[in-house]
Parts: C-alpha cells; structure tokens; sequence
C-alpha cells in the first residue's frame, strides 16, 4: 500500500530543521493554489448563475418572463445531465469529496488522485451554476485537499508530508472561502487531520493565512456571508441557547437521514445512474417555480432568515422543509456538493424560528431574531460536518461579536453530542462507514482496518497430505524443522494444523489428521492487519496458514511479521502524530 | 501647475484634434442651473477656446426623449438610462482605449474609477442621493445612520422623500441590517421588496414627497421636514449660500453616475468624442469638482481638487467619493435600474396611492 516513510529522517538537528522548512514551504504553496482556486470556483459559481437565470438579480433583470420559467425548469436538468455524464468517467460513479480526503488521511493511504478531483470539481461547477440545492464547500474542501497533495506529489514527500500538504490546502480553501483563516487552521486540525502536532501545525497557519492574504491581494472577493454583530439581552437566555442546540441535533440527524433515505430510493429507481441527477433538477425546478428561495446555495435565503419580519412564522418551517426536501433530493440523487451550505440555511431557519417561538413566549424580551438564527445556523452545521469548534470560531470571525460567539457556542455544545449518539460524527464518517471505514474506534483502529496482510504472507509451508499417519506426519515436519504443518488434500486445499507437539506421544499408524488443532486459524490474504492482531489474542504457534478463496493454502503469516507490521504501522502514526516513532 | 497641464492639454487638441473638419457647433444636453455653470465654466469656455469650436446647450432634465427631438451631439445622462439606450442601440459604442493617461502618468483604465466604462458611456461624475436633517430638530442627539431615517422614536418628525423607489428600497433595507453588497440582491427577490415596502409602510404617516431636486432644501430650511433625502450638491450649494441648518448623513449615500453619451444620429461624432477626452482628462474633472461638490470619474482628479474657486472652501470633504464619506456608500447598481425600473416604479406608485 502506500509508501513508508524511513525513521531515521525525524531525527532532530539540522536535518530536522530543513524538513520541517521544506514543510512549510509545502503548506506555503499548497496554500497559495488552494485560494486561488476556491476564489476562482466561487467566481465562476456567481458567473454562471447570472448567465443562466438562477440568482435572483438575473431573474429580476431579464425582462421577458418566459425566459426565466424556461430557465428555472430547464437549467437545473441540464445541469444533472452534465453531472451524471461526467460521473461516468469516476470509477465511483459519483462524486468525491470531504469524506474521500479523510479517508485518505486517516489511514494514512497516500495520495489523493487528481483525475476524479478534477472531474468532481467540474461536476460541481455545473451542479452549483446550474442552481441544484447543494452546498459549495465540499467541493472547496476536496479541491483544495487534491491541490495540496499534487504539490506533495510533486515535491515527493512522504504520506506524512502528503498529509500535511492535503490540511494545508484544506485550510486554505475555507480560509478564502469564509475570509476566516482561524477557521480554516482549525477545520483541517478538527475534520480532516484529528490530531493536534505541532509539526502540522506551522505549515497549516501558513497556508491558511496566505489563503487568506492571497484572497485579498489578487482576487479580491468579499465574504461569502457577513452577520453584524448583535448583542444578547439577558443571561437567562444561554438556557434557550442550550436547548435549542439539542433541537438542532435532531434537525440535523433528520437532514442528514433525508438525504441517506432519497439515496436508498434512488438505488431502486429503474433508471441509470447517470440520469438521476436530472430526475433530481427537474424535481428541484418544479419545487422553485413556487419557493424560488430553495435554488442553489441559498445566500439570499439565508440572509432573510438573519432579519425579523422576512419571513411568517409558519413560512420559516415551510420554507425549511421544502430546502431540506430540495438538498436531499439533488444529495440523495447524486448531484455533486456539499452538505454544509444547504446545512447553514436550514439551520438559520429553524433558529429564527426558535427566536420567535421564544419572542412569542416572553412577551418580545428575547434579543433579536439574528442572535437565534446565528446558535441555529452553527448548531445543526456543527453536528453535520463534525466540526463543533470551526463553526464558533467562523461566528467569532464572521462578525467579531464575542457575546454572539459564547451563545453560539452554548448552542454547539449539546449540538454535536447528541447528534453523534443518534448518527455518528458527522456525515462524513457515516459515508465512509458505508464504505466500510470506520473511524468511531479511532485512528489506531482504522489504520490497522484499512491494511491487509498481503505484504507479509510469505509462500513458506510445510504441508502434510491429509491421507499420512503420524509417524510420516512427523518425519515431515522433523525433516523441515518445523513445528507446525498444514493439512492439505490432493487439490492443495487447506484441511487442518498439525503440532509437532501432539504428534509426539501418538501412536505411528494412527491418521495424522485425527491429531489435528481443533482451535486452528486460518486467514486469507485480504485479511485487516486489525482482525488478524485480535486473532493473535489466543494464538499458539508459529505460523498462521494463509488461504484463498477456493481454500487452497498460499503461504503463512508469521507471527513475529504481523506484530513488527502492526508496531511500524503505529510507528508512522507516531511519527506523524508526535515527530517521533 | 494643474493650469499649465491643462494649457498644453489645450494645445494639443487644437494642433492634432479634429481640425480640418471641425464643425462650428456642439450641441450638448445638459441639466442647467448651478450644475450647468460650473460646467460652462469648467468644461465649456476652455474648450473653446482650444479649438474655437462653440458649444451651445439644450435644457434637459431626463428621460430618453431628448435623442429624437433636438439631435444633440452629446448628452450629459444618468449612467443606468444610458445603459438602457445603449441597449436599445440608440447610442454610439465609445472607444475607451483612445482615453488620455491620468495627469499623474496613470493609464486611463486604472485612473477610472470601477464601473465607469460602459460600452455607449463614459462617467464624468459621480454623485450622491444623500439623507440630510435640519439640526436644530435635533439639538441633542442628531441622526447618524441611515437607521434613523426610520426610527420615529427617537428621531419624531416629517420626513421628506423623492417620489420615486430608488434609494427608498435601498436604505430600507440597509436599516434592516443587510450588507450593502447583498442589497440589490434581495430588493431582486419578492421577499424583499416585500421586506422594503413594510419598512416604509411604518414611516407612511411621517412621509412628505417631493419631486424637484430644489424642494427638500426649502422643506428643511423652512421646517416643514426634520429629513429629507436629496442630491449632496444642492445640499451643500445651500452651505454655501447662507447659514443653511442643513447637516448630511453620509451613512448610505446612494453613488450614482453622470455620464457622457453620443447619440446615434449625432451630426458631429468626431467632435463629440473630442469634447469627451478634454473633458474628462484630469485637469477639467479637476476644474469642474472645485465648483460643485460631485465627485471626479477619476482617482488622478480626485487627489488634485482643493478650494472652490470663488467661495475659497475646501471641497474635498463635501465631495460624495472622499475617503471618509464613503465609507459606507451604497453603489447605485445601475444595471439593475435599467432592467428593472419599470416594474418597481410601478410598485411604488401603486404603494404611494393606497
């Protein structure tokens, strides 16, 4: 699998200083090429949406009504056209994103591969543009992730680098996006690397603050959103505040289990895969005909939801069903994007809901609306991604309001421990526990999951025909100086263990295969590193026979190989985690 | 210094303009009044007087109507009807690269401030719908903020406004908390229309109209309105003229653009367009800012304006485009005008006769 780093190279001293020189180098350039392309994508996204009458401003501005109903029925299924076409040409048939970035990293499994990078980018480009109810994020995350590790590719590091290099250009992209490059350090430490090492760190600022420098110097863009701030009128409120974030989690575990239920539908649907998007458009254009505030990233949306009196009481919820209802559908067919932005729409709706609920109750005591729609926003967003401590800080430098910070804080806390009790960590690791990575054991666990045997398994046996008597059994095994065999028929095909050690006190003629270990193990090349060490636990012997899948013997592990590959694999996530092995 | 640039600017054109067929005449709609006068002043006389050609004006105040009836060479218009016209091909396309570098050696297309090229269009100027009070309404705790503007509670009093949706919408908003960036977004969306014309409903009782650039002077002076919105210039030419009680809230001033256009059926083209690179070469926006409080197209011209040449006042903290009074300037998002006035003024008349 992928390839090892020598120890010898994290040594302190001079050579420790170049590395960690060259690091920062690397999260310098990574950085640099991940803000340009977040600047540039958000641009286009904007440009496209003009052009093909999906922002309200193009809407308003083209005079001939009939052009904008074509174009609201019409834009969306071409764009999932355009997505389903381009997913043929990834392996998955669908998109990559977040998800594919943590597995790469959590498991330490190289580098990330440019082609379905580029393709899903391109697919979320049309997704986005042509007005689908997804969020932009993912797609920033995921590119600038692939950006950092080709300049990994190119400077030809090692896996930890190559992690690194994907952290700094993750941190870059939502430094740039959000113009919050705190945010950014902190996503890539929370999400993507889930781990705290000094060494990640240094590049990773970097990165983040030149994302953020470079935003302002070559492309300047404002940020995505803006909140002012607004202060919080009594200290009894932290209790709503509280409480709203456990609402929150169930709003969130329901969004993400509306995608996950339109995704187990759409398996079913008698239609290619790569048509489902465009069912997902039509169906998408049809809902906005009526409720245009669910077309694409929903910036407008969620602007009305921050002021009082935009929105009725009942036409927040409604409002709010229908944008869930729109995301699931464009998530759960198959368009490319991301779950944050729709996730901070919904979340902001269903905050100012709450505050009125909470203005109606006390009489107007409450603070304003945009303080409950802010704890709404981060406290379903924060269970979603799994990143409690990125959203706060997005609040803190989205509007350097300290006391809208702390109430959005007090939403989060509860927010992301009750959503993981009901889901998991966030929809991410949900996917990749689809997928069969699963990353609730932790990193050691996953680590050793995602490695197989294979490399260790050596083609050495000695093999007993299964007809012999003990007597022959044992001239065998003496002969080749072992004191574990393996039973084989005449087809080669694994029938037993035999110990030299049960053979001895046996008599001559008796059949060897009466002898054998009845606690014998057996494991096959695609066998996890992690599963072979939990069969290890009541192991006595040598070697473990390694079979195909037809059951003939291959070759054995030894027992010695697979504890050296478990302590070299722990070994790298030492180095990688802690800069020493 | 400026002066000796400006001469020899003058030289120029009279050596390499448009001389052997030079017409007499330039015919240049324009709006009168002060504005007019420093124009002729500032722009009309020099040129001139470089290249002998006359110009004569014709009273105008908007509206698309002064293409077919007088054919003047040139017309002073307001940026979002000149796209409209532009669009309609009523306008002769303008070639912005044949522009002279600023007087600081800046090329054109950076001296220009952002916006300023449309394709029939060149702004000359840029001015600002501004909300002033008469501040012996409010001794104490005079308005700040456009926020004031609706809050009757602590700011109780008429409030004069133009009979007219822009800048209303804009600053309804505005008070609503909307980023300035994202505000004609949402005046694009139903809902916020909606969101601005509630926010108007609540001031209905305390509104009085106007419909003249003239009216919300006298309506402040004379106290029969505590605010008012009107256009930076008349307000600050009522500075100038006496001990005015006018003060003006810079917070969301609306930043619109006067521009020059050639009509398609211009008799003098070439003229026209030589008219428009002296004009708005540094030295004549420098000359033309000095007199009326409007903001020069480019940055070369702003960094130059000083007194006002009569009155002796330094005009560069009236002028709506300084550092400091647009801090928080709304750009009039004159695209959008121009696609989408109609409809809106249909809106608002019909929410003013409810």
């Amino acid at each position: 699998m992928g390839d090892r780093q020598a120890p010898a190279r994290t040594d302190g001293g001079v050579p420790g200083v170049r590395r960690i020189a060259a690091l920062v180098a690397l999260g310098a350039v990574s950085g640099v090429l991940a803000a340009v392309a977040a600047n540039a994508f958000v641009a286009v996204v904007g440009w496209l949406n003009e052009l093909l009458l999906i922002s309200p401003r193009s809407r308003v501005m083209e005079t001939d009504a009939r052009w904008v109903l074509a174009a609201t029925l019409a834009v969306p299924i071409v764009g999932g056209l355009a997505v389903g076409l381009l997913h043929r040409a990834i392996g998955e048939r669908r998109a990559h994103g977040p998800a594919e970035i943590i597995a790469t990293v959590q498991t330490r499994s190289g580098h990330l591969p440019g082609r379905p990078a580029l393709l899903s980018g391109l697919s979320a480009l049309a997704a986005l543009g042509s007005g689908a109810s997804v969020g932009q994020y993912g797609p920033l995350v995921h590119m600038g992730g692939s950006l950092g590790s080709a300049m990994a590719r190119l400077f030809r590091t090692g896996v930890t680098s190559d992690n690194f290099a994907v952290a700094c250009g993750v941190a870059a992209a939502i430094s740039t996006a959000f113009n919050a490059p705190i945010a950014g350090i902190l996503f890539a430490h929370e999400v993507i690397l889930r781990h705290f090492a000094l060494r990640a760190f240094a590049p990773i600022a970097v990165a983040s603050i030149l994302g953020y420098v470079v935003a302002h110097a070559i492309l300047p863009q404002p940020p995505l959103f803006q909140i002012d701030a607004a202060e919080i009128r009594h200290l009894w409120e932290f209790g709503p505040f509280l409480l709203l974030g456990v609402a929150c989690a169930l709003v969130a575990v329901g969004y993400m289990h509306a995608i996950l239920g339109v995704a187990r539908l759409a398996r079913r649907l008698p239609l290619p895969v790569a048509l489902r998007p465009a069912l997902a458009g039509a169906g998408v254009g049809l809902m906005a005909l009526w409720m245009p505030d669910i077309l694409g990233i929903g910036s407008e949306t969620l602007r009305f939801a921050f002021i009082d009196g935009a929105y009725g009481d009942l036409e927040l919820l409604v409002v709010l069903l229908l944008k869930v209802a729109a995301t699931a559908l464009c998530l759960g067919m198959g368009f490319s994007g991301g779950v944050f932005s729709p996730a901070l729409v919904i979340g902001s709706l269903f905050g100012a809901f709450f505050g009125t609920v909470m203005a109606a109750l006390t009489g107007g005591a409450t603070s304003a609306l945009v303080v409950y729609a802010v704890c709404g926003m981060v406290a379903v967003t924060a269970p979603v991604i799994g990143a409690p401590l990125t959203t706060v800080v997005i609040v803190l430098e989205l509007t350097g309001s300290y006391p809208l910070t702390i109430a959005a804080l007090a939403s989060v806390a509860l927010a992301n421990l009750v959503a993981s009790r009901l889901f998991g960590r966030s929809f991410f690791d949900y996917q990749l526990r689809a997928r069969g990575l699963d990353l609730s054991g932790g990193r050691s666990r996953a680590l050793l999951a995602s490695r197989s045997i294979a490399d260790i398994v050596t083609p050495r046996f000695t093999a007993v025909p299964v007809d012999r008597t003990v007597a022959q059994a044992r001239t065998i095994m003496q002969g080749a100086g072992v004191a574990d065999a393996s039973l084989l028929d005449d087809a080669g095909h694994y029938m037993g263990t035999l110990r030299l050690q049960d053979l001895l006190g046996a008599p001559d003629t008796e059949p060897a295969v009466r002898l054998q270990d009845p606690r014998h193990l057996i494991m096959t090349s695609d066998t996890r590193l992690w599963d072979a060490m939990q069969a290890l636990r009541d192991f006595v012997g040598e070697r473990v026979p390694v079979v195909d899948g037809n059951g003939r013997l291959v070759g054995t592990v030894v027992e010695s190989d697979l504890i050296r590959a478990y302590l070299d694999l722990m070994g790298e996530m030492r180095e990688e985690e802690h800069g020493t092995r | 210094m400026a002066r000796a640039r400006h001469w020899g600017l003058a030289l120029l054109l009279a050596c390499c303009g448009p001389a052997a067929g030079a017409p007499a005449e330039l015919v240049i709609a324009t709006w009168g009044g002060a504005y007019e006068a420093a124009q002729r002043a500032a722009l009309f006389a020099p040129f001139t007087e470089a290249t002998g050609i006359a110009i004569r004006t014709v009273a105008y105040d908007g509206g698309p109507d002064i293409l077919g009836a007088e054919k003047p060479d040139l017309v002073d218009m307001a940026m979002s009807e000149a796209i409209a016209q532009c669009e309609a091909g009523r306008l002769r396309p303008l070639p912005h690269g044949d522009l002279p570098d600023g007087a600081d050696g800046t090329p054109a297309r950076s001296d220009f401030l952002k916006d300023t090229m449309q394709r029939c269009a060149l702004t000359h100027t840029i001015y600002a719908t501004v909300l002033a009070y008469d501040s012996r309404a409010f001794p104490g705790r005079p308005p700040t903020r456009i926020g004031d503007l609706f809050d009757t509670e602590h700011f109780p009093g008429p409030r004069a406004l133009r009979r007219a949706p822009a800048a209303k919408l804009e600053w309804a908003l505005m008070a609503s908390g909307v980023p300035r960036r994202e505000i004609y977004n949402l005046l694009s969306t139903d809902r916020g229309l909606d969101l601005a014309f509630e926010r108007l409903e609540r001031l209905r009782d305390d509104l009085v109209w106007w419909q003249d650039g003239a009216e919300p002077v006298a309506l402040l002076e004379s106290g029969r309105a505590v605010m008012a919105s009107g256009y930076n210039g008349r307000f600050f030419s009522a500075r100038l003229s006496g001990d005015s009680p006018i003060e003006i809230i810079w917070d969301g001033q609306i930043q619109e653009h006067q521009t020059w256009v050639i009509p398609r059926g211009a008799e003098h083209p070439e003229a026209a367009w030589a008219f428009v690179r002296f004009a708005t070469g540094t030295p004549a926006l420098t000359a033309f800012a000095e007199r009326i409080a409007y903001g020069p197209a480019r940055a070369s011209a702003a960094r130059l304006v000083r007194r006002h040449p009569e009155a002796g006042i330094d005009m560069r903290p009236h002028i709506p485009t300084h550092p400091y009074n647009s801090r928080n300037a709304i750009a009039m998002d004159e695209a959008w005008y121009a696609r989408t006035l109609d409809r809106i003024r249909h809106r608002f008349e019909a929410w003013v006769g409810e």
